[in-house]
Formats: structure tokens, sequence, C-alpha cells
């Protein structure tokens, strides 16, 4: 892991880390890493992909409408709201 | 009379139905011990006591006119601060949630509605549930009871710690890695973890939703019973609860333990403090002479447990927080140029150093190029622990083990060293990896006058074996131990 790499990451998750933070976040990162590389001492290959996603008991809804959230509740806690819609910054760039 | 804040969940429970105590005046006496004592502990980030005191008189209301709710109506419980309540800030104990009040209640919420519970909203934890010791929260720093120099555990330290200072008989937290038996254990209290797909977690901010499941503090074994058997159950919101048998709080009864096989760890393969060994070790032989067999497993899986954990649960997390983006949930960072300057900005500023740190290694686990080696080999991991697991229980009743390898540190004593923190949580994750219900129970106290928790655990879905188990080990004379009067 270099600073170029780790500068790849945070933008992957949008989060910016400034030139002061690099060498301590580089440090933990570095460490964390491997420290999880340990399970590559381990052999999973008698574990089949199809395993990974064993679950036996989930169970699906039905498909049916009922009321949630009310519109009226909604406007009490978004930041900004107008005329019925929840009013977010705009987000297409022109 | 006892005090009533040092009255337990069950003494509790027979006065409210006796008529000989009303919850206005239990819970007038909890907000005064509160008012009293949390300037030290720390536990609460806010308290509402109208809202509180409104729901004690309805209660008392109820019960005079004839229409409980339930044999439970007028209990308080105390609420986790990433379970969301109709009308309550829900803020993780994050700066990115500060301001967020929630519309809807979680069906746990729900649920403790239905009996008529007397919430109080909302205990300290570590933000987003990230941390083994309530260090991380961005608001406080949550202290143990028995030493305020001390750490109560974490993440759902903030609801250890009131029980445990005897400022609510209840609570619940949440359980992703160890987040509520560590803190039980650290806090000298009952905390459980339910089988995955017991309880709903709707309405639960998710941390690692293949891991995370609400559950409950008690200053009795009887209060885990109770709560168990209103908590859990089917969800048609929550896709992953099941479909299984409910569980029964009287299905609870004191085991013999003559016969019964007690799946235990060789200590000397984990880094346990003299105390905890030794305590687990004298238990263990207390057993041995009440009758039980003592079966060594092969923990030897257990090593990778941390790292699986926090491969899995970063990758989770990375995910699930990426909706706190500034436009669809949690703050946002007025004046920021472009669109991916705003999402940058806003979870910059609106995320701590942890949090930051758990969904770098998300992201990084699961980008192009580390996907198998990390994520994907982590998941293949997962698959061995939880059928360890399973074969484990072909040849034992039960498993016993410390909960946590020592108890509690200082403040400040591993903050600044991630792995040394991740390390405390190492006996707890692996049953959230395999998905099996586990219990911590108070075992008495150590040389510095600290509380020790024994975890046990049981098969999938087993509650009732795993409390019974819990309930003899309660009647030990070993594991006693008392909950601090004073706060010092």
């Amino acid at each position: 892991m270099d600073e170029k790499e780790l500068k790849n990451i945070a933008n992957l998750a949008k989060l910016n880390i400034d030139d002061a933070e690099v060498s301590s976040m580089l440090n933990d990162f570095s460490r964390i890493v491997q420290y999880v590389d340990e399970i590559k001492n381990l052999d999973t290959s008698a574990v089949g992909d199809d395993e990974i996603y064993e679950q036996i008991f989930y169970e699906l809804r039905k498909d049916f409408a009922e009321n949630n959230l009310k519109r009226d509740d909604l406007a009490k806690i978004a930041p900004s709201y107008e005329n019925g819609y929840i009013v977010v910054p705009k987000v297409i760039e022109t | 009379m006892k005090d009533l804040i040092y009255l337990t969940y069950s003494e509790i429970k027979t006065k409210l139905n006796d008529g000989s105590l009303k919850s206005k005046d239990l819970v007038s006496a909890y907000i005064n011990r509160i008012e009293v004592t949390d300037s030290k502990v720390k536990a609460f980030l806010e308290l509402n006591k109208e809202n509180i005191l409104k729901q004690a008189e309805e209660s008392d209301n109820r019960r005079k006119s004839g229409k409980l709710l339930s044999e439970f109506d007028g209990i308080p419980i105390g609420i986790k601060d990433n379970i969301c309540i109709t009308g309550e800030i829900t803020s993780c104990s994050s700066k990115i949630l500060e301001n967020f009040r929630s519309p809807y209640d979680a069906t746990v919420i729900q649920k403790l509605r239905e009996k008529g519970f007397v919430l109080f909203p909302r205990l300290n934890m570590d933000e987003f549930a990230m941390g083994s010791s309530t260090e991380n929260s961005a608001f406080q720093t949550t202290r143990n009871p028995f030493d305020t120099n001390r750490i109560p555990g974490g993440s759902s330290g903030g609801s250890a710690a009131a029980v445990a200072a005897s400022m609510l008989p209840v609570s619940l937290g949440s359980d992703t890695g160890g987040s509520i038996r560590q803190p039980a254990a650290l806090c000298g209290i009952w905390g459980l973890k339910p089988t995955y797909g017991r309880v709903s977690r709707y309405g639960l901010i998710a941390y690692a939703s293949s891991l995370d499941q609400i559950g409950p503090f008690s200053n009795d074994l009887q209060g885990i019973a109770d709560l168990m058997e209103i908590l859990s159950g089917l969800d048609h919101k929550d896709q992953t609860t099941a479909k299984v048998n409910s569980f029964e709080a009287n299905s609870v009864s004191s085991i013999d333990w003559k016969g019964k096989r007690i799946g235990v760890m060789k200590s000397e393969e984990f880094n346990f403090s003299p105390d905890v060994n030794k305590r687990y070790t004298d238990i263990l032989k207390d057993l041995e002479s009440k009758g039980a067999t003592l079966v060594p497993l092969d923990f030897s899986l257990l090593k990778y447990a941390i790292p699986v954990y926090y491969l899995i649960a970063t990758a989770e997390c990375s995910s699930n927080l990426s909706r706190f983006d500034g436009i669809r949930y949690g703050l946002r960072k007025e004046g920021a140029g472009k669109l991916e300057d705003l999402y940058s900005e806003s979870r910059t500023q609106g995320f701590g150093a942890e949090v930051k740190r758990r969904i770098l290694l998300g992201t990084f686990s699961l980008s192009s190029g580390y996907y198998d080696a990390y994520y994907g080999k982590a998941q293949k991991a997962r698959v061995l622990i939880r059928k360890q697991y399973a074969e484990f229980f072909k040849s034992v009743d039960i498993i016993f083990q410390p909960t946590s390898p020592t108890t509690a540190f200082k403040v400040g004593e591993k903050t600044k060293d991630p792995i040394q923190m991740y390390q405390a949580d190492i006996l707890t994750t692996s049953v959230n990896l395999a998905g099996v219900p586990a219990i911590s129970c108070p075992a008495g106290l150590d040389s510095n006058g600290l509380p020790i928790g024994l975890q046990i655990t049981s098969e999938h879905f087993n509650e009732s074996k795993l409390l019974s188990f819990a309930k003899s080990v309660s009647e030990l004379e070993i594991c006693k131990l008392a909950l601090p009067k004073e706060i010092t």
C-alpha cells in the first residue's frame, strides 16, 4: 500500500484525506492489511462458491402495498421541502 | 423498602404487578439517579424527562383502569442510539446523523410499545457501532461504573453502563462482533446476542447486515428471557428474520450439571489475563465437581476470526454507509462545488476516524484486484467457522469461554493501536460469523474489583438451552457479583 493507492481507495469511498493525515493513515492501514493477510494461510479450497450464500430460512415477503411513512412526517424531518417534494441540491452538472 | 434503583428487573416486575410500586415513582427514581450519576458515567446522550414521565403516567393510568397492555407495562428500558424511535433523534453517536429524527419505529420498538415499556432513549455507543470501548462516539466517552477511569466496553457501552450503574434495569444494544456481550462482561451484567435471524433488524441503522443483531442487557437473567420472548419473531419488514418456533421465557429452567458435556478451550492458546484465566479455570473445576464433563475443543480457527470479521464487516459497512452522502441521508456540507465534492466533503466532515478507517478497509477488500484475495477468501473462511461450530455441537451440549481476554482497560490505553483494540473481541467475533446465539454472564470480580464475564454459546435457535445453562451459572457462588452503589 502506498500513498497513491490509499488516495485511490479514498476516492472510491468518497472520503478526502489531507496531506497531514496521509502518513499516519498509511501506517494504520498497512498494519491492518498486514493483519488481515493472515487469512491467506488458511486453506479454504474445500469450500465451494455456492456454500457462501447458503441461508435456509430466507422468506420473501408478499408483494403488496402498505402505508408506511406519511408524507407530513417526512416533511418534518426533510432539510428542505416544497409542495410535497423533498428538495435536494442540484445533482446534474451542466 | 429497598432503594427503588437497586431493585432487580424481576423485583420491579413483581412489584408493579402486585400494585406495591408505581411506574412513575420508579421512573422518577431512575431520573434522579441519572441526574446525579451520569455526569460521571456519561451513558446518556439525551434524556427527555417530560416524555419519559408521560409514558410512566400513562402506564399507571392503564393499571388503575384495569387496561394493562401486558405484565411488563411500566418497566423502563434504555435504547441504544442506533435503534429508530419515531420523533426521536437517532444519531448512531455520529456527527453525520447528529440531527436525524426518525419518522418511524424499529420493529423492536413497536414490540416494546405494544407491551407498555417506558422507553429511555438514547444511550451512547461507538460511532455506527464500530468499536470495543465506547471511545469512538463523536460526543462523549462512556465510563465503566466499577471504575470511571476505565472503559465500559463497546460498542453498546452506554446501554451496558446504564444498567451497571443502576440507572435502568434493562436496555437494548446491538451486537456485530461482540458489542453486547463484551460490554456486558466488562460491566458485570447479563447481555445476549440472539441467533442471527431471531430478532428483526428493521429500524436498526445497519453496520454489517449479515452480522448485526439487536439484543438485551439486564441486571438479572429473567430480564434477558422476557425480552427475548418479546423481541423475537418473524418480521415481514426484515427478510432475514427466521420462521422458527418462538422462544418462550418459561422454557428456561435450571439444569442438572451431572453428565453435561461442556466444550472448553485451552486457555494457554490465548492471551487471557491471569485473573480471567484463573476464574475460568475455577468455574470449570466447580462444574466438574458437580458432575459435568469438560471436552476440550479445537479453537485453532479462532485466530482467523478477527481478520475474517473485519474483512466481512468492513465490506458491508462500506456499502451500508454509502447512503450517507449528504444528499440522501446525513449532514450536508453546504457550499461545496461539484456533486462529487459535496459527497466527499459531507462524508469527510461527518464520519469519525474509526468509521473512515473501516470504510477504507471495506472499499479496499471489495475493489478490483483484491476482491478474491480478501473478501472472497473471508467469505469462504466464514463457512469453515460456521461448519466448525456445527461440528462442536455434535460432541458437546454447550460451550463455555471467557467473554473477554481481559477485564476493563483504562480510557485511552488502546486508542492509538487499532489492532490491539480489535483483539479485545477475539472471543466474541466467531459467534457472529457462525450466527449462533451467545450470552455473557457475570462471573465475579478480578483482583482490582473489575467484573469478569463468562460467555456461553449454543447452537442456532436454541436460546432455551442457552438460557437454562445461564440460569444454572447464575446460581454458582463463584459467579456472584454486586453492582456498585457508589460511582466514583
